[in-house]
């Protein structure tokens, strides 16, 4: 008996092994138009309308399970991912940096070369390394000195416009005078009226300069610009080139023109926030302040 | 197992569904990067309660249906679900009614052997893959999750076959029922 039960197990092992090779044989040899595959279409027909409702009614027990597995796999990735936003910050901090000194180098380069540097002189450019801590922005440092032919009153450009003078030097730095400071003092000319004054800075109001000594009877008005005018009478003469922008008029009264003969003007040159700065290392021969 | 039409029928419909579930569910399902075999372990559940015969023609039949469901090479599952229906049973057969620990070795080592056979199979009918550490890896996360869901799959399994089960039977009545508690 038990004899026969163990030969019936082997038979039906073996033909279930046989079938299971035949059809893989059989499966693998046929066209995709043969029997076996007409089969397997017509099986997996009958069961497409049941898999369709299948898949709907088990899709929330499917999605429970991958809920947990993508939250495991969230957790892993966090860390990793903040590690590249750190970096991503990081580079995009260092490009937009490189980019706004990029823009400024650029008008500073704009600026100098638009005829205000005077001949037979060689434009520094350096950049801005210290500032003066107090509101007045009076001087900043900057990393060009006297080894790289910076030398005392030679006047500074930022990238709008007319920024200082060099008051002092060492080998390698230099401190800049800017024109708010309360010692400054710029010839300028206002363009196109040809008024010419000397501009000082507004005491009280580091963001304000002054246009003073106006002759009388000219008449100027908001929006006009003011250049350095650049005068040369004998040995005396100013030290910086004429022509260079220095900003525009943003009050102009009737009134304060004919009592005190002034106007008030922006620096076109944002002073607080400048990176680069160009010297222009030209020596005119001695002029004193403007 | 005593193998009525009635427990045939069962079988059958566990089957289908186990099949069907197992290609819209559980294989969509994504457990560190792989998915849990259930078919495979229902294959070895009805080995351990019937002995090799049953697994055997049940993996067989559940096996062909996954073929034509997935529009594989027919007989690839047929082949590697008939094997392993094959050696659960003949567990049953030669050491006994598997104990919790063996449920658990038995599910996770049979289902690395379907894995790999699967595997097998596939790469030699043509396949175009590598044969990679990844195949191993996959293998062993899905004997691991075999593993763990041997007990559970058991259990589901012994409850639609339970009435055939001649073993459970005679466990239930060598069972001391207690004694009615007498009044007065």
């Amino acid at each position: 008996m038990y004899r026969k039960q163990v030969r019936r197990r082997r038979a039906v092992l073996l033909l279930l092994v046989a079938a299971s090779l035949t059809l893989l044989s059989l499966y693998y040899r046929e066209s995709t138009g043969g029997p076996l595959h007409g089969a397997q279409d017509v099986v997996s027909t009958v069961f497409s309308p049941i898999e369709s409702g299948a898949d709907r009614a088990l899709k929330p027990a499917r999605d429970l399970v991958n809920w947990f597995g993508e939250t495991f796999d969230a957790r892993g990735d966090k860390s990793k991912l903040e590690d590249q936003v750190a970096d991503l910050r990081d580079q995009l901090a260092r490009a937009q940096t490189q980019q706004q000194e990029v823009k400024e180098l650029q008008a500073l380069d704009q600026l100098t070369s638009g005829g205000i540097v005077p001949d037979g002189s060689d434009p520094v450019t350096a950049r801005v390394v210290g500032r003066s801590p107090t509101v007045w922005y009076s001087t900043v440092t900057i990393d060009n000195g006297s080894g790289d032919g910076v030398r005392i009153d030679d006047p500074v450009v930022a990238a709008q416009g007319l920024a200082g003078k060099v008051t002092q030097t060492t080998p390698n730095t230099a401190q800049v005078t800017l024109i708010t400071d309360a010692d400054s003092a710029v010839t300028a000319r206002v363009t196109p009226s040809g008024a010419t004054g000397v501009v000082e800075p507004d005491v009280g109001n580091p963001n304000d300069l002054q246009l003073d000594f106006l002759e009388r009877g000219t008449r100027i008005a908001e929006g006009q610009m003011v250049v350095t005018a650049g005068f040369s009478t004998g040995d005396l003469g100013s030290i910086f080139p004429p022509g260079i922008p220095v900003g525009e008029i943003t009050s102009a009264s009737v009134q304060e023109q004919q009592a005190y003969q002034r106007v008030h003007l922006e620096p076109f040159a944002d002073l607080r926030n400048m990176d680069f700065v160009k010297v222009l290392t030209t020596h005119s021969g001695g002029g004193k302040n403007g | 197992m005593i193998l009525t039409p009635g427990i045939i029928a069962r079988l059958a419909v566990l089957g289908a569904f186990v099949a069907v579930a197992q290609v819209v569910c559980f294989s969509k399902m994504d457990i560190f990067g792989t998915s849990p075999d259930i078919a495979l372990l229902v294959v070895i559940s009805v080995g351990m309660l019937g002995g090799s015969l049953t697994g055997a023609v049940t993996g067989f039949s559940i096996g062909l249906l996954l073929d034509c469901l997935l529009l594989e090479t027919l007989g690839a599952f047929a082949l590697t679900m008939l094997c392993v229906g094959y050696v659960a049973g003949r567990y049953r057969e030669t050491i006994g009614r598997p104990t919790r620990p063996a449920v658990v070795l038995l599910g996770g080592s049979l289902t690395m052997l379907g894995a790999l056979v699967i595997a097998a199979i596939q790469i030699g009918t043509g396949i175009d893959a590598n044969v990679s550490f990844l195949v191993v890896r996959d293998a062993l996360i899905k004997s691991l999750i075999g593993a763990l869901l041997a007990i559970p799959v058991l259990w589901i399994v012994r409850l639609v076959v339970r009435s055939a089960l001649v073993d459970e039977r005679r466990a239930a009545r060598r069972t001391p029922s207690p004694r009615p508690v007498e009044s007065g």
